[in-house]
């Protein structure tokens, strides 16, 4: 827990008159799980489009490793060391789940299309080892049997691991999850916390958006709070539970409180 | 209906290395020897067996593989590949009858041509997506026309003529009505063109397009750098239209705007999705009977194109995926099944 891997500061985004986030300033440091949440609209996976690249942020710096990420091209930023799943599934149904993760494997290779065609031995060693290395995150993640599905047959919990298995292929330092347990019943939870822990004592960084609050609270080591896209606190888990702000965000303050 | 595709994958998947070297030997023997059925109930009526066989089954099976690249591997809906076919036309008729170079010097600077206008094109009009691309790519085969129309130097409405067939090879003569030789040619060709779809499938470029067409965006943010591959899959998409036109001059001898009309680049695209896109046996397959029933119907004359127009609704209706769809089976084995 000491050197951040990822900084906002004073990030803002605008969508012409809406103000998504505002001035919003944070740092995931090494190897923690940070939680982001927030109620419904408060800008989190918006968090996740600027740092991802999806949007071009209004003012403010994001830094990966001290090094400025805002305005690179997508592939680029992920290539650097930043990956993510979505809140809703986005797999590349008529591919394999080995396919899946392989094809995000193919972001370090050297090899090309050239290399392919001509099968040069640098294609064809790195093509052994990303097959081997996808069928070791999928048994990484606790779904390797079904790495000849068709990952549109997968059954849905299946579906929400594979994306994450295949994030994880691109070999992050930083990994992006936008609400991984959406849908899940309690025992699939537990059995997700598990694998959330398992990632991070991999030697992962994970930055984690989910609304099913025990679960935030038991896997965080930090909590991120947002409210109309700015930051209302930044703490332990117990103390982001206790605080005013995060409370009154939530459940709103009582009419004749004040 | 029953699933051809999986039936043939099935027996393909559970032969032995030489029981596959034997099926592909055996499709390409029948292949070679169809020149020699002119006599059966595949004869073409009026028009010559053997030269139906080389234009238009030949030449559109291997534009329809071209297309495929593009079209069913990574979804770019490319409406005006025919300027590929026309680059690659008018590169032979240029160069073939004003320098002294044969058709096969000219076949590689011909795909080369063909490759940098698929560039040209690509760069600027691959930024767009789905409708716009589909229109930006319909404008690019119409002023590909046009301008072989209105320039002098490529003989505006009366075309080249001319061009040069190309000179024996191995001591194998072409003669302009050897039709046989160029037909085995083209199979040699397009023999080429599956071996670079096939090898290109299963490995990085393969994935890549096929995770652009499932969903560009999140391909992008998993690091395939989908605008480099796109640009690819036109480039090499090009290449093949360009060799093909390339020989399509060096055959017919003469050639004018009118070859390289829209109704092509609808016909291959109809060949693909009848086919089944995505799918390079079922691109084969439709456009070999795409290009082959209008010559065969030939006899019912007026009626023709109506009846082909019929059958291709009809098909299409039956089998919105095409003949044979693009893999959407499963390998299970036995013992990962789960209880």
């Amino acid at each position: 827990m000491s050197t951040s891997i990822l900084s906002l500061k004073s990030v803002t985004m605008r969508f012409g008159g809406v103000t998504a986030l505002n001035d919003v300033t944070f740092d995931v440091k090494e190897k923690e799980i940070l939680g982001l949440i927030g109620p419904n609209g408060a800008g989190k996976t918006t968090v996740f489009n600027v740092i991802t690249g999806v949007y071009h942020i209004t003012s403010g710096s994001i830094d990966l490793q001290g090094k400025s990420i805002s305005g690179m091209k997508r592939y680029k930023i992920t290539k650097g060391g930043i990956a993510r799943t979505f809140q809703n599934i986005r797999l590349w149904g008529d591919m394999t789940a080995l396919e899946n993760v392989m094809t995000a494997t193919d972001t370090h290779k050297r090899s090309g299309l050239v290399g392919g065609l001509f099968g040069s031995p640098v294609s064809r060693r790195e093509e052994k080892r990303d097959k081997k290395r996808a069928q070791e995150l999928l048994d990484f993640i606790g779904i390797g049997e079904y790495a000849d599905r068709l990952a549109r047959n997968l059954p849905y919990g299946v579906q929400r691991r594979l994306e994450i298995a295949r994030a994880l292929g691109t070999e992050p330092k930083l990994i992006l999850l936008d609400e991984p347990a959406a849908g899940f019943n309690p025992a699939e939870k537990v059995e997700l916390a598990k694998v959330i822990r398992k990632i991070r004592d991999a030697g992962y960084t994970i930055l984690l958006i989910e609304h099913d609050m025990s679960l935030v609270m038991k896997v965080s080591d930090r909590v991120v709070v947002l409210d109309f896209g700015q930051k209302i606190a930044d703490n332990t888990p117990q103390k982001v539970q206790d605080d005013p702000r995060v409370i009154e965000a939530y459940l709103g303050v009582p009419e004749d409180a004040s | 209906m029953i699933n051809l595709r999986d039936k043939g994958a099935a027996i393909w998947e559970n032969q032995g290395r030489f029981g596959r070297i034997g099926i592909a030997l055996g499709a390409m023997t029948v292949a070679a020897a169809l020149p020699f059925m002119g006599g059966t109930i595949l004869n073409t009526p009026i028009a010559d067996y053997e030269s139906v066989l080389v234009y238009p089954i030949a030449m559109f099976v291997l534009m329809a593989i071209g297309l495929n690249i593009v079209i069913g591997k990574s979804g770019l809906l490319d409406l005006g590949y025919v300027a590929f076919f026309a680059i690659g036309a008018y590169t032979m008729g240029l160069l073939g009858t004003r320098t002294g170079l044969n058709t096969w010097e000219i076949l590689p600077i011909g795909i080369a041509m063909a490759m940098f206008s698929g560039i040209i094109l690509g760069v600027p009009a691959l930024k767009l997506r789905g409708d716009y691309l589909a229109i930006i790519t319909l404008g690019f085969g119409e002023i590909v026309r046009i301008v072989a129309l209105n320039l002098g130097t490529l003989g505006r409405s009366e075309g080249i003529i001319n061009i040069p067939t190309p000179p024996g090879i191995f001591g194998i003569e072409y003669r302009f009505d050897s039709h046989r030789i160029y037909y085995w040619t083209l199979l040699m060709l397009i023999l080429l063109a599956i071996w670079m779809v096939r090898r290109l499938s299963v490995r990085r470029a393969g994935r890549a397009w096929e995770s652009i067409r499932q969903d560009e965006d999140a391909a992008e943010l998993l690091g395939v750098p989908t605008f480099k591959y796109k640009v690819w899959a036109f480039v090499l998409g090009a290449s093949v239209g360009g060799a093909a036109g390339v020989f399509y001059a060096s055959k017919t001898l003469f050639i004018a705007p009118d070859n390289f009309t829209l109704q092509i680049s609808i016909l291959i695209l109809a060949c693909v999705v009848f086919g089944g896109m995505g799918n390079i046996w079922g691109v084969i397959l439709g456009a070999v009977i795409l290009g082959y029933l209008p010559d065969r119907i030939r006899f019912i004359s007026d009626a023709r194109l109506l009846v082909f127009g019929l059958v291709l609704v009809i098909m299409m209706n039956l089998r919105p995926d095409g003949l044979l769809p693009r893999k959407k089976r499963e390998k299970v084995l036995p013992n990962k099944e789960k209880p």
